[in-house]
Protein backbone atom coordinates (compact mmCIF):
# COMPACT_ATOMS: atom_id res chain seq x y z
CA UNK A 1 0.00 0.00 0.00
CA UNK A 2 1.44 3.36 -0.93
CA UNK A 3 1.85 6.42 0.40
CA UNK A 4 -1.66 8.72 0.10
CA UNK A 5 -1.12 12.30 -1.28
CA UNK A 6 -3.91 14.31 -0.63
CA UNK A 7 -5.16 17.85 -1.70
CA UNK A 8 -8.50 19.52 -1.13
CA UNK A 9 -9.81 22.40 -3.09
CA UNK A 10 -13.06 24.90 -3.32
CA UNK A 11 -15.55 23.47 -5.48
CA UNK A 12 -14.81 26.18 -8.13
CA UNK A 13 -13.77 25.61 -11.84
CA UNK A 14 -11.24 27.96 -10.90
CA UNK A 15 -9.48 25.54 -8.92
CA UNK A 16 -9.78 22.67 -11.27
CA UNK A 17 -6.45 23.26 -12.46
CA UNK A 18 -4.66 23.14 -9.39
CA UNK A 19 -6.19 19.69 -9.09
CA UNK A 20 -5.06 19.21 -12.62
CA UNK A 21 -1.25 19.91 -11.69
CA UNK A 22 -1.53 17.95 -8.37
CA UNK A 23 -2.52 14.45 -10.26
CA UNK A 24 0.22 14.91 -12.99
CA UNK A 25 2.95 15.42 -10.66
CA UNK A 26 1.46 12.08 -8.03
CA UNK A 27 1.04 11.00 -11.63
CA UNK A 28 4.52 11.13 -12.98
CA UNK A 29 6.22 10.34 -9.76
CA UNK A 30 4.30 6.52 -9.83
CA UNK A 31 6.14 6.05 -12.97
CA UNK A 32 3.11 6.70 -15.78
CA UNK A 33 4.16 7.07 -19.27
CA UNK A 34 3.59 11.04 -20.62
CA UNK A 35 0.97 9.77 -22.67
CA UNK A 36 -0.74 7.90 -19.29
CA UNK A 37 -0.54 11.24 -17.37
CA UNK A 38 -2.12 13.13 -19.44
CA UNK A 39 -5.09 10.52 -19.56
CA UNK A 40 -5.58 11.00 -15.86
CA UNK A 41 -5.06 14.61 -15.96
CA UNK A 42 -8.51 14.69 -18.41
CA UNK A 43 -9.75 11.79 -16.87
CA UNK A 44 -9.33 14.39 -13.12
CA UNK A 45 -10.53 17.69 -14.84
CA UNK A 46 -13.83 16.17 -16.44
CA UNK A 47 -14.74 14.47 -13.32
CA UNK A 48 -14.44 17.74 -11.32
CA UNK A 49 -15.90 19.72 -13.58
CA UNK A 50 -19.20 17.53 -13.30
CA UNK A 51 -19.08 17.71 -9.93
CA UNK A 52 -18.59 21.29 -9.85
CA UNK A 53 -21.36 21.83 -13.01
CA UNK A 54 -23.88 19.38 -11.67
CA UNK A 55 -22.80 18.26 -8.20
CA UNK A 56 -22.63 21.85 -6.66
CA UNK A 57 -24.66 23.36 -9.51
CA UNK A 58 -21.93 26.35 -9.20
CA UNK A 59 -22.57 26.92 -6.19
CA UNK A 60 -20.35 25.03 -4.20
CA UNK A 61 -17.56 27.69 -3.23
CA UNK A 62 -18.14 26.98 0.11
CA UNK A 63 -17.79 23.77 -0.34
CA UNK A 64 -14.25 21.25 -0.68
CA UNK A 65 -13.31 18.33 -3.14
CA UNK A 66 -10.24 16.06 -1.97
CA UNK A 67 -8.40 14.61 -4.26
CA UNK A 68 -6.16 11.78 -3.19
CA UNK A 69 -3.87 9.84 -5.38
CA UNK A 70 -1.62 6.57 -4.47
CA UNK A 71 0.09 4.09 -5.71
CA UNK A 72 -0.56 0.53 -5.36
CA UNK A 73 1.89 -2.04 -6.87
CA UNK A 74 1.16 -1.14 -10.77
CA UNK A 75 -2.18 0.51 -10.17
CA UNK A 76 -2.45 4.53 -10.00
CA UNK A 77 -5.53 5.29 -7.75
CA UNK A 78 -6.73 8.90 -7.92
CA UNK A 79 -9.67 9.15 -5.74
CA UNK A 80 -12.42 11.86 -5.57
CA UNK A 81 -14.42 12.52 -2.39
CA UNK A 82 -17.38 15.48 -2.04
CA UNK A 83 -20.49 16.29 -0.80
CA UNK A 84 -22.77 17.27 -3.30
CA UNK A 85 -25.76 15.50 -3.64
CA UNK A 86 -25.62 11.88 -4.80
CA UNK A 87 -24.63 11.18 -8.40
CA UNK A 88 -23.40 8.33 -9.77
CA UNK A 89 -22.14 9.35 -13.07
CA UNK A 90 -21.75 5.72 -14.35
CA UNK A 91 -25.23 5.96 -14.39
CA UNK A 92 -25.76 7.82 -17.06
CA UNK A 93 -25.97 6.50 -20.51
CA UNK A 94 -22.45 7.56 -22.59
CA UNK A 95 -22.49 9.23 -26.01
CA UNK A 96 -22.13 7.69 -29.01
CA UNK A 97 -18.82 8.79 -30.83
CA UNK A 98 -19.76 7.51 -34.29
CA UNK A 99 -23.06 9.67 -34.23
CA UNK A 100 -23.09 12.29 -36.82
CA UNK A 101 -22.46 15.94 -36.54
CA UNK A 102 -26.32 17.06 -36.79
CA UNK A 103 -27.91 15.01 -34.03
CA UNK A 104 -24.71 15.28 -31.60
CA UNK A 105 -25.46 16.11 -28.53
CA UNK A 106 -23.00 18.63 -26.61
CA UNK A 107 -23.16 16.97 -22.95
CA UNK A 108 -21.77 14.14 -21.69
CA UNK A 109 -18.27 13.56 -22.72
CA UNK A 110 -16.79 13.88 -19.54
CA UNK A 111 -18.12 10.84 -18.36
CA UNK A 112 -17.19 9.42 -21.44
CA UNK A 113 -13.58 10.39 -21.56
CA UNK A 114 -13.53 9.26 -17.94
CA UNK A 115 -14.15 5.80 -18.78
CA UNK A 116 -12.18 5.01 -22.02
CA UNK A 117 -9.12 7.08 -20.30
CA UNK A 118 -8.93 5.45 -17.14
CA UNK A 119 -8.63 1.28 -16.86
CA UNK A 120 -11.15 1.34 -14.14
CA UNK A 121 -13.90 3.23 -13.04
CA UNK A 122 -16.01 3.18 -10.00
CA UNK A 123 -18.58 5.23 -7.96
CA UNK A 124 -19.98 4.54 -4.01
CA UNK A 125 -21.80 7.00 -1.71
CA UNK A 126 -20.48 6.49 1.38
CA UNK A 127 -21.53 9.07 4.82
CA UNK A 128 -23.03 11.39 2.83
CA UNK A 129 -20.24 11.81 0.35
CA UNK A 130 -19.51 10.64 -3.27
CA UNK A 131 -16.58 8.86 -3.94
CA UNK A 132 -15.47 8.48 -7.27
CA UNK A 133 -12.23 6.12 -7.66
CA UNK A 134 -10.38 6.33 -11.41
CA UNK A 135 -7.46 3.85 -11.69
CA UNK A 136 -5.00 3.38 -14.27
CA UNK A 137 -2.95 0.79 -14.48
CA UNK A 138 1.49 1.29 -15.13
CA UNK A 139 2.92 -0.18 -17.63
CA UNK A 140 6.49 -0.97 -17.30
CA UNK A 141 8.54 0.75 -19.68
CA UNK A 142 9.03 -1.43 -22.91
CA UNK A 143 5.66 -3.03 -22.58
CA UNK A 144 2.89 -2.01 -24.42
CA UNK A 145 -0.46 -1.44 -23.66
CA UNK A 146 -2.64 -0.63 -26.25
CA UNK A 147 -6.15 -0.35 -24.78
CA UNK A 148 -7.67 2.53 -23.80
CA UNK A 149 -8.91 1.28 -20.74
CA UNK A 150 -12.25 1.78 -19.10
CA UNK A 151 -15.56 -0.15 -19.78
CA UNK A 152 -15.03 0.16 -23.22
CA UNK A 153 -11.27 -1.34 -23.53
CA UNK A 154 -9.86 -3.27 -25.72
CA UNK A 155 -7.00 -4.51 -24.70
CA UNK A 156 -4.41 -5.90 -27.23
CA UNK A 157 -1.56 -8.32 -25.63
CA UNK A 158 1.67 -8.14 -27.37
CA UNK A 159 4.52 -10.83 -27.02
CA UNK A 160 7.56 -10.25 -28.84
CA UNK A 161 8.52 -13.87 -29.90
CA UNK A 162 11.98 -12.88 -31.68
CA UNK A 163 13.41 -10.02 -32.16
CA UNK A 164 11.56 -9.01 -36.00
CA UNK A 165 8.32 -11.02 -34.85
CA UNK A 166 5.37 -10.52 -32.31
CA UNK A 167 2.02 -11.94 -31.83
CA UNK A 168 -0.45 -9.49 -31.18
CA UNK A 169 -4.06 -10.44 -29.81
CA UNK A 170 -6.92 -8.33 -30.53
CA UNK A 171 -10.18 -8.75 -29.07
CA UNK A 172 -13.71 -8.01 -29.66
CA UNK A 173 -15.35 -5.56 -32.11
CA UNK A 174 -12.84 -4.11 -34.74
CA UNK A 175 -14.96 -0.65 -35.81
CA UNK A 176 -14.07 2.46 -36.08
CA UNK A 177 -14.32 3.16 -33.17
CA UNK A 178 -11.53 0.48 -31.74
CA UNK A 179 -9.45 0.08 -34.75
CA UNK A 180 -7.08 2.71 -34.46
CA UNK A 181 -6.00 1.17 -30.91
CA UNK A 182 -4.85 -2.15 -33.07
CA UNK A 183 -3.25 0.41 -36.13
CA UNK A 184 -1.26 2.28 -33.29
CA UNK A 185 0.04 -0.98 -32.26
CA UNK A 186 0.91 -2.49 -35.61
CA UNK A 187 2.18 0.92 -36.17
CA UNK A 188 4.88 0.90 -33.33
CA UNK A 189 5.57 -2.85 -34.15
CA UNK A 190 6.31 -2.07 -37.81
CA UNK A 191 8.84 1.30 -36.61
CA UNK A 192 10.05 -1.43 -34.25
CA UNK A 193 11.54 -3.34 -36.72
CA UNK A 194 8.98 -6.16 -35.77
CA UNK A 195 7.76 -6.91 -39.13
CA UNK A 196 6.18 -10.36 -38.74
CA UNK A 197 3.22 -9.61 -37.65
CA UNK A 198 1.10 -12.68 -36.02
CA UNK A 199 -2.54 -11.77 -35.19
CA UNK A 200 -3.93 -14.27 -33.20
CA UNK A 201 -7.83 -13.13 -34.18
CA UNK A 202 -9.38 -15.92 -31.54
CA UNK A 203 -11.27 -13.32 -29.59
CA UNK A 204 -12.44 -10.88 -32.40
CA UNK A 205 -16.21 -11.02 -32.80
CA UNK A 206 -16.36 -8.46 -35.56
CA UNK A 207 -14.43 -6.86 -38.10
CA UNK A 208 -15.50 -3.46 -39.98
CA UNK A 209 -14.03 -1.63 -42.75
CA UNK A 210 -11.88 0.62 -40.91
CA UNK A 211 -10.88 -2.89 -39.39
CA UNK A 212 -10.18 -4.32 -42.58
CA UNK A 213 -8.26 -0.89 -43.89
CA UNK A 214 -5.69 -0.96 -41.23
CA UNK A 215 -4.62 -4.75 -41.88
CA UNK A 216 -4.41 -4.03 -45.53
CA UNK A 217 -2.26 -1.22 -44.46
CA UNK A 218 0.08 -3.19 -42.52
CA UNK A 219 0.42 -5.66 -44.58
CA UNK A 220 1.25 -3.51 -47.13
CA UNK A 221 3.91 -2.20 -44.90
CA UNK A 222 5.08 -5.16 -43.60
CA UNK A 223 5.89 -6.69 -46.97
CA UNK A 224 7.12 -3.59 -47.90
CA UNK A 225 10.11 -4.54 -45.53
CA UNK A 226 10.34 -8.29 -46.57
CA UNK A 227 7.89 -9.21 -43.97
CA UNK A 228 4.31 -10.39 -43.74
CA UNK A 229 0.71 -10.28 -41.47
CA UNK A 230 -0.36 -13.71 -40.71
CA UNK A 231 -3.33 -14.26 -39.14
CA UNK A 232 -4.98 -17.18 -37.12
CA UNK A 233 -7.95 -18.66 -35.32
CA UNK A 234 -10.56 -16.48 -37.23
CA UNK A 235 -14.06 -17.34 -36.21
CA UNK A 236 -16.22 -18.06 -38.46
CA UNK A 237 -17.95 -14.88 -38.90
CA UNK A 238 -15.01 -12.96 -39.57
CA UNK A 239 -14.06 -16.22 -42.19
CA UNK A 240 -16.64 -15.17 -44.08
CA UNK A 241 -16.32 -11.12 -43.97
CA UNK A 242 -12.89 -11.97 -45.50
CA UNK A 243 -14.36 -13.77 -48.30
CA UNK A 244 -17.21 -11.50 -49.03
CA UNK A 245 -14.09 -8.78 -49.64
CA UNK A 246 -11.45 -11.10 -51.23
CA UNK A 247 -9.19 -10.81 -48.00
CA UNK A 248 -8.50 -15.00 -47.76
CA UNK A 249 -7.07 -14.17 -50.90
CA UNK A 250 -4.67 -11.55 -49.53
CA UNK A 251 -3.73 -12.52 -46.13
CA UNK A 252 -2.00 -15.78 -44.98
CA UNK A 253 -4.66 -17.72 -43.31
CA UNK A 254 -3.78 -20.07 -40.15
CA UNK A 255 -6.63 -22.50 -38.01
CA UNK A 256 -4.00 -21.90 -35.42
CA UNK A 257 -1.33 -19.46 -33.94
CA UNK A 258 1.08 -22.75 -33.96
CA UNK A 259 0.13 -23.24 -37.57
CA UNK A 260 1.07 -19.95 -38.43
CA UNK A 261 4.60 -19.67 -36.46
CA UNK A 262 5.44 -23.16 -37.60
CA UNK A 263 4.77 -21.84 -41.30
CA UNK A 264 6.68 -18.67 -40.86
CA UNK A 265 10.02 -20.90 -39.34
CA UNK A 266 9.64 -23.28 -42.32
CA UNK A 267 9.70 -20.49 -44.75
CA UNK A 268 11.97 -17.81 -43.13
CA UNK B 1 0.07 28.73 -18.51
CA UNK B 2 -3.36 30.12 -19.63
CA UNK B 3 -5.04 29.98 -23.06
CA UNK B 4 -3.77 32.58 -25.79
CA UNK B 5 -6.02 33.29 -28.76
CA UNK B 6 -4.13 34.36 -31.94
CA UNK B 7 -6.46 35.76 -34.34
CA UNK B 8 -5.04 36.77 -37.95
CA UNK B 9 -7.36 38.04 -41.38
CA UNK B 10 -6.55 35.83 -44.23
CA UNK B 11 -7.92 36.66 -47.68
CA UNK B 12 -10.27 34.18 -47.39
CA UNK B 13 -10.10 32.31 -44.39
CA UNK B 14 -9.95 33.45 -40.42
CA UNK B 15 -7.09 31.62 -38.53
CA UNK B 16 -6.87 31.56 -34.67
CA UNK B 17 -3.98 30.13 -33.15
CA UNK B 18 -4.47 29.08 -29.86
CA UNK B 19 -1.51 28.53 -27.06
CA UNK B 20 -2.00 27.19 -23.91
CA UNK B 21 -4.72 24.99 -22.18
CA UNK B 22 -8.19 24.71 -22.91
CA UNK B 23 -10.33 23.58 -20.40
CA UNK B 24 -13.67 24.61 -18.78
CA UNK B 25 -12.57 27.72 -17.04
CA UNK B 26 -11.57 29.28 -21.04
CA UNK B 27 -12.93 27.39 -23.55
CA UNK B 28 -15.91 29.72 -23.74
CA UNK B 29 -13.64 32.68 -24.32
CA UNK B 30 -12.23 30.14 -27.34
CA UNK B 31 -15.97 29.89 -28.53
CA UNK B 32 -16.71 33.57 -28.55
CA UNK B 33 -13.63 34.64 -30.56
CA UNK B 34 -14.94 32.39 -32.93
CA UNK B 35 -18.27 33.40 -32.64
CA UNK B 36 -17.74 36.63 -33.38
CA UNK B 37 -15.60 36.12 -36.83
CA UNK B 38 -18.77 34.16 -37.92
CA UNK B 39 -20.71 37.17 -37.09
CA UNK B 40 -18.86 39.06 -39.48
CA UNK B 41 -19.57 36.58 -41.97
CA UNK B 42 -15.94 34.99 -41.88
CA UNK B 43 -17.41 31.28 -41.35
CA UNK B 44 -14.30 29.75 -43.23
CA UNK B 45 -12.06 29.29 -39.78
CA UNK B 46 -8.98 27.45 -39.49
CA UNK B 47 -7.86 26.62 -35.80
CA UNK B 48 -4.34 25.85 -35.25
CA UNK B 49 -4.18 23.70 -32.31
CA UNK B 50 -0.33 22.87 -32.30
CA UNK B 51 0.27 25.27 -29.26
CA UNK B 52 -2.07 23.75 -27.10
CA UNK B 53 -0.63 21.60 -25.00
CA UNK B 54 -4.16 20.27 -23.13
CA UNK B 55 -7.19 20.12 -23.99
CA UNK B 56 -10.68 19.06 -21.92
CA UNK B 57 -14.11 17.95 -23.55
CA UNK B 58 -15.13 21.67 -22.56
CA UNK B 59 -12.89 22.69 -25.64
CA UNK B 60 -14.14 19.79 -28.19
CA UNK B 61 -17.81 21.32 -27.36
CA UNK B 62 -17.27 24.28 -28.45
CA UNK B 63 -15.41 23.59 -31.58
CA UNK B 64 -18.44 21.71 -32.46
CA UNK B 65 -20.93 24.04 -31.29
CA UNK B 66 -18.97 26.65 -33.79
CA UNK B 67 -18.54 24.22 -36.76
CA UNK B 68 -22.21 23.38 -36.66
CA UNK B 69 -23.22 27.01 -37.06
CA UNK B 70 -20.46 27.95 -39.60
CA UNK B 71 -21.81 24.97 -41.76
CA UNK B 72 -25.18 26.20 -41.80
CA UNK B 73 -24.12 29.13 -43.34
CA UNK B 74 -21.66 27.04 -46.14
CA UNK B 75 -18.79 27.65 -43.93
CA UNK B 76 -16.38 25.42 -42.24
CA UNK B 77 -13.91 24.85 -39.72
CA UNK B 78 -10.90 23.19 -39.92
CA UNK B 79 -8.31 22.10 -37.28
CA UNK B 80 -4.68 22.30 -38.08
CA UNK B 81 -1.45 20.56 -36.61
CA UNK B 82 -3.10 18.86 -33.46
CA UNK B 83 -0.39 17.37 -30.64
CA UNK B 84 -0.46 13.21 -30.29
CA UNK B 85 -2.80 13.36 -27.24
CA UNK B 86 -5.02 15.91 -28.76
CA UNK B 87 -5.40 14.05 -31.61
CA UNK B 88 -5.86 11.41 -29.52
CA UNK B 89 -8.37 13.17 -27.66
CA UNK B 90 -10.41 13.89 -30.59
CA UNK B 91 -10.44 10.23 -32.36
CA UNK B 92 -11.78 9.10 -28.83
CA UNK B 93 -14.68 11.42 -29.70
CA UNK B 94 -15.19 10.45 -33.00
CA UNK B 95 -14.14 13.69 -34.31
CA UNK B 96 -11.50 12.93 -36.52
CA UNK B 97 -14.26 12.21 -38.74
CA UNK B 98 -16.61 15.23 -38.17
CA UNK B 99 -13.62 17.67 -38.34
CA UNK B 100 -11.10 17.81 -41.27
CA UNK B 101 -7.60 17.81 -39.35
CA UNK B 102 -4.23 19.15 -41.18
CA UNK B 103 -1.26 18.44 -40.31
CA UNK B 104 0.15 21.98 -40.91
CA UNK B 105 -1.52 25.55 -40.75
CA UNK B 106 -0.56 26.25 -44.34
CA UNK B 107 -2.68 22.98 -45.32
CA UNK B 108 -5.27 23.91 -43.21
CA UNK B 109 -5.38 27.38 -44.99
CA UNK B 110 -4.86 26.16 -48.79
CA UNK B 111 -7.84 23.80 -48.45
CA UNK B 112 -10.42 26.84 -48.67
Amino acid sequence: MGEVNSLSIAARLEEVRDACDFVVRAAESSGLDERAVYHCQMAVDEALTNIIEHGYGYEGADSTIEIRCQTENDRFIITLIDDSPAFNPLEHEAPDPDEPLDSREPGGWGIYFIRRLMNEVSYERENGRNRLTLVKHIVPAGELEAGQGGEAELPFPVRKIESDAVVITPSGRLDSNTSPKLERVLNLMLEEGHIWLFLDMTEVTYIASSGLKILVSAWRRAQDQKGDVLLSGLQPRIVEIFEMVGFDMLFKIFPTLEAALAARSKTG
Amino acid sequence: MAMEIISSQMKRVQLFEVVGRVDSTNASELGAAMDQAADEGRNYIVLDLGGVEYMSSAGLREMVRVLKRVKRSGGDLRIANPSERVREVLELAGLDSIFEIYPTQVEAVGSF
